[in-house]
């Protein structure tokens, strides 16, 4: 029986549930900041897992946890965690990450 | 602490049978935090689901679940709400089974302006049986029964529920979960029949074959044919058959609904109201 883990695991923004995640990349793709990016992983459904690259760029927006189909990604509440503002370097991470084709910037061109 | 879903769902059957980045799961975990934020206690909801991806629905939420035949979701929420008025009734369906096998049960629960909410996850394609044309399929793609392009025109679904009689008619995408949150609120607190046109992705079964094979390819699409209502209105004329609009489309509490005048009725015959005229029924303009 898969769990739901909605409950706070502490000291971080965003947390994963790695049975639910079948790694579609939306997570990824609605992120404003660049806090996400998808990396192969040979146990997951697709053969890539999501992972938190950049927690400390986190701006809370609840928008991956609003997008993700399988209750997989889940953000803390803005009373537990102080988050980060946006900023242009964010912003430009995100462009480059949807470039590399949602991947982690330190796998270029890997997909 | 995130949003708490459990309480809510059937742990057991997760993760959901759905492809990766299926539009249902979005549409699913808006209806939940809609339930939430309106604070209906679960036992006062009924959620009927007919065939279909949409039809797994019913089985991944912890509330009273009618999984019922193909098309027939109007007719089983009907008699459910009949005997229980003051219950939250919701149909689930997808744009197969609402539009096409089960059109007839759809327009009669639009006429009679029953209290259901009626959800149509409509991904363009019958999706669960892999590709073949649904009413709402665009003309010009590929589907596994018209293999050289689809020739067959589109349903508009919200001009259908609107020239039928629906009190509340609503289009939504998955793109934007906030506004789709939003509108099952709206949808679920007014009393007569709504109509939600949600707009979903198939990118497996429509997707692959249409050069559209990853979800974001396959949501940029319906982002490119679908527009807000305001936008819409200002487009000029020809262009308004190309794109849908999205928002409320429309909503009429003037008009009395279903579970209401039944009601009457029975007050009459158990002797508790003395007469009952047209009047008591006609429709106030």
């Amino acid at each position: 029986m898969a769990s739901a883990m909605t409950e706070y695991p502490g000291n971080v923004p965003v947390w994963v549930n790695k049975d639910n995640c079948k790694a579609c990349d939306i997570c990824v793709s609605v992120c404003p900041s660049g806090v996400l990016g998808m990396r192969y992983d040979h146990t997951s459904t697709l053969g890539a897992m999501i992972s938190v690259d950049h927690p400390e760029a986190c701006i809370g927006c609840n928008e991956c946890e609003l997008s993700c189909p399988d209750f997989a990604i889940y953000v803390a509440d803005k009373k537990e965690y102080k988050f980060a503002k946006l900023t242009d370097d964010a912003k430009e991470r995100q462009v480059a990450i949807v470039a590399n084709n949602y991947m982690s910037l330190d796998l270029q061109g890997a997909k | 602490m995130a949003f708490n879903y459990d309480k809510y769902l059937r742990l057991e059957k997760m993760p959901t049978l759905w492809c990766w980045g299926c539009g249902d799961g979005v549409i699913l975990k808006a209806f939940v935090r809609a339930i939430d934020k309106l604070n209906i206690n679960p036992d006062d909801v009924c959620v009927v689901s007919g065939i279909g991806c949409s039809g797994r629905f019913s089985s991944y939420v912890d509330f009273n679940t009618v999984h019922t035949t193909h098309g027939r979701t109007v007719a089983f929420a009907t008699g459910i709400k009949l005997m229980n008025p003051d219950k939250y009734v919701i149909c689930v369906a997808g744009d197969g089974d609402a539009l096409a096998i089960g059109g007839n049960h759809t327009i009669h629960g639009c006429r009679r302006n029953i209290d259901i909410t009626m959800i149509i996850i409509n991904n363009f394609i019958y999706g669960l049986t892999n590709s073949q044309t649904s009413p709402t399929t665009p003309q010009g793609m590929w589907t596994v029964s018209q293999k050289s392009g689809n020739i067959d025109p589109t349903f508009n679904a919200t001009d259908l529920a609107i020239a039928s009689g629906a009190s509340f008619v609503a289009r939504e995408t998955m793109l934007d979960p906030k506004k789709l949150e939003k509108v099952f609120v709206k949808a679920l607190e007014h009393r007569g029949f709504a109509f939600l046109d949600i707009m979903s992705n198939c990118h497996i079964n429509l997707g692959r074959k249409n050069k559209m094979a990853s979800a974001m390819e396959n949501l940029g699409w319906i982002d490119s044919i679908t527009t807000p209502l305001k936008k819409w209105e200002a487009l000029p004329e020809e262009e308004k058959l190309n794109v849908f609009p999205t928002g409320i489309l429309k909503e009429d509490k003037i008009v009395r609904e279903y579970c209401d005048m039944y009601q009457d009725v029975i007050d009459f015959h158990q002797g508790k109201r003395k007469t009952i005229t047209q009047d008591d029924f006609a429709k106030k303009i």
